[in-house]
């Protein structure tokens, strides 16, 4: 992992304080109930709701386990990434064309093109990862209209405008995951793991390096923490998690065509962390929740569902600039601070 | 007290029972048909969704005002898949398994259509799509019906008229990464079949503002004739401005009283091949002409056929097994000859819409009117 070079950082000092604090910070009880009640809230939810609510919510789980990539990245690492649905793109075409049309074993595609994304990754982040700020947001973004105009031209593979259709369902053993009741039990797993090795990344050494790096550059590479690389890994764990949410897209809705992979789906998985928060990566799960659940809301309202979306869009960001995460948070704090102030048998002025 | 509350729960079972099955009686005789819609009134494919929603709601409420389907109204649950194919399938996914409805009208593009035959198809729920065939594997489709020809009946058609009704023998064709590029790929496969030589054929990125490059190009060839294939009027003004003279050909989707705004002084000697010239329709078109113009006041284009035509088939099939037939049993209901406003479909060809080059109706542009052609293809 990271190079011996980080342990001449002084200990105690940028090293330990915040690890220990995280590790030091033993839930509550009451945030363990909360959590026990999310996790028989999700559950049982595929019992209760009607089919097409649990397919909203499987889609709702493969933009968070894409837009968690593009989350950490811009959380932890301070980059803006715009071309998150090249990566996508690959994981889908990659899972079709190995099992639609070679015939391949679905793990296969899977592999491919999770290697293939950590690869193109590798070799493209090295150069533009160099760049900073707005010409790193812009480098991504062009990396994502290549990659469509790939797509469209490369018809070969991917079938240009019409697609490849008939990717046969995702099976393990014999059982197929062919209903979004049994989709939902395989993606969502696959998004909460992803989130806790995120959150546990957080708080090793490396997350420590990536926090020196995003907040003090220049402080982090006097400590001999290589930002270069801690950039490319990141980068390339966040495209590897694009093609990994393409694949499982593929094999669950059977078809991909370029109209799944262009420019607006790369905007939306950055929506993801910026309006569920980026700072934590549950935060996508709130904004993956966001993302695939309220156009559908507003879409009863008729065609200016598209306009009133927007207009949400620009709201959450302009009064929650956290996120609805950090809102959550703020909330949580409030109501704390007043328990405690009433514990106490102190009055609010 | 618990005894008295007791006994009065007693007396209210029968109470409610009665009550149940009197409104269930009720709601039985008055439950409307349902049937779905899946459009893109939104995105870019809005063009020719936003005309298809018109068709279709006129289709709807002529048949209720008539009393329904086997007296029963029909409820038409609409719905936008913002050109998209994933929303498509979630809204398929609604349709179906929450809405329960019988049959689904669309979707307007291709691929949205892919993935909803991939939900439908294995559900036999019927889908009147508004696309032609797209790749093979959608002949083992059973349940999904295509309202427009396949893209290979396009490029025969406009070779058609190109070489039998234009007398040309040089084509130039300019067309765009996406539509276009699926009609060209075709018209290189058929071309043999025609005493025609593809003299240059340039293509423009889908969304692009300017195509006078590619034009010139073509215009340097110097054609006799030349297709413009894509969902843009860019183009079409494009190859005025460098002063093409020759004829320009094009296809349904560009065929409509939008594009010919967007076109300007270009709209002039420009011939489609498309299935309705509402200034003039065909003997079997003027009753839907005149409903159409009654209830909006402009005229119908093919979309607006189609979509009408789509509603009244699944209709049709509707009257013949009844509402609460078996799954499946509406769509081999379907699948037989009806006649259209549009045209005469046939559902049970290979093609899954049994439009042949005799089903085209071809239409000029004069100065920006539809003048329609008497030639006829396929003869």
């Amino acid at each position: 992992m990271l190079p011996n070079k980080t342990s001449l950082a002084p200990p105690g000092i940028a090293g330990e304080l915040p690890a220990q604090r995280l590790r030091t910070t033993r839930p509550s009880a009451a945030a363990l109930s909360v959590l026990a009640l999310a996790a028989g809230l999700y559950l049982i939810l595929p019992l209760v709701l009607e089919r097409h609510a649990v397919d909203l919510l499987v889609f709702c789980g493969l933009y968070a386990i894409a837009g968690a990539g593009v989350g950490f990245l811009l959380g932890q690492g301070g980059i803006v990434n715009l071309g998150q649905a090249a990566f996508y793109g690959i994981g889908g075409y990659a899972s079709a064309y190995c099992s639609a049309r070679l015939g391949w074993p679905t793990p296969a595609g899977i592999a491919i093109g999770i290697a293939l994304s950590l690869a193109i990754a590798a070799l493209i982040g090295r150069p533009i990862l160099r760049l900073s700020g707005y010409f790193l947001a812009l480098a991504t973004l062009a990396l994502g209209i290549i990659c469509t105009n790939i797509y469209f031209e490369a018809d070969f593979i991917t079938g240009g405008t019409l697609g490849v259709p008939g990717v046969p369902k995702l099976a393990i053993g014999g059982f197929v995951f062919d209903t979004p009741e049994k989709f939902y039990y395989l993606v969502w797993p696959i998004a909460f793991a992803t989130i806790l090795a995120m959150h546990n990344l957080m708080g090793s050494r490396v997350g420590l390096a990536l926090q020196a790096m995003r907040d003090a550059p220049d402080a982090a590479m006097v400590m001999a923490i290589d930002n270069a690389r801690l950039k490319l890994w990141i980068f390339m764990l966040s495209s590897g998690l694009g093609a990994l949410s393409g694949s499982l897209f593929a094999h669950y809705v059977g078809f991909v065509n370029v109209d799944s992979f262009g420019v607006d789906k790369s905007i939306m998985f950055l929506l993801v962390p910026v309006i569920g928060g980026a700072s934590v990566p549950a935060g996508a799960i709130i904004g993956a929740l966001f993302i695939g659940l309220v156009p559908e809301l507003l879409s009863a309202l008729g065609d200016i569902h598209r306009v009133l979306f927007g207009l949400a869009l620009v709201a959450s960001v302009v009064f929650f600039p956290d996120g609805l995460w950090g809102l959550g948070r703020s909330l949580t704090g409030l109501v704390r601070r007043r328990s405690g102030a009433a514990a106490r048998g102190e009055t609010t002025p | 007290m618990t005894q008295s509350v007791s006994r009065r729960a007693l007396l209210a079972v029968p109470a409610l029972v009665l009550a149940l099955a009197g409104t269930g009686a009720v709601v039985e005789a008055a439950e409307p048909i349902r049937i779905g819609a899946i459009l893109s009134t939104t995105g870019p494919g809005a063009g020719a969704g936003i005309p298809q929603r018109n068709g279709l709601q006129l289709a709807v409420k002529l048949v209720n005002e008539k009393g329904g389907i086997n007296g029963r109204q029909v409820q038409l649950i609409m719905e936008d898949d913002g050109s998209s194919p994933d929303v498509a399938v979630t809204k398929a996914n609604n349709l179906i398994f929450s809405q329960k409805v019988q049959a689904i009208i669309g979707p307007t593009l291709t691929a949205s259509t892919l993935a909803v035959g991939g939900v439908a198809d294995p559900g036999k729920i019927p889908v009147m799509a508004f696309t032609g065939l797209g790749v093979a594997m959608e002949k083992t489709r059973r349940c999904v019906f295509h309202m427009l020809p396949s893209q290979d009946l396009n490029a025969r058609a406009l070779l058609e008229v190109a070489t039998k009704g234009l007398g040309a023998k040089k084509l130039g064709v300019l067309h765009d990464s996406a539509y276009g590029n699926i009609v060209m790929t075709k018209i290189r496969e058929v071309s043999p079949d025609y005493p025609v030589e593809i003299v240059a054929v340039e293509k423009w990125e889908v969304g692009a503002t300017d195509a006078t490059t590619q034009a010139a190009k073509v215009k340097a060839a110097s054609p006799d004739a030349v297709a413009v294939i894509g969902n843009s009027a860019t183009p079409f003004r494009n190859a005025r401005q460098i002063r093409m003279t020759m004829p320009l050909l094009s296809g349904i989707g560009t065929a409509t009283y939008e594009y010919v705004k967007a076109m300007g002084d270009a709209a002039d000697n420009i011939v489609f091949a498309e299935f309705l010239v509402a200034e003039d329709p065909l003997p079997g078109q003027s009753a839907f002409v005149e409903a159409f113009h009654k209830e909006y006041g402009v005229l119908p284009k093919t979309m607006e056929a189609s979509a009408w035509d789509a509603f009244n088939a699944v209709a049709a099939g509707l009257a013949k097994v009844g509402p609460e037939a078996q799954p499946g049993a509406l769509c081999e209901a379907i699948r037989g000859p009806f006649d259209g406003a549009m045209a005469r479909f046939d559902f049970s060809q290979e093609d899954l819409t049994g439009l042949t080059l005799k089903s085209y109706v071809f239409s000029k542009l004069d100065k920006g009117k539809f003048v329609r052609l008497p030639f006829k293809a396929g003869s």
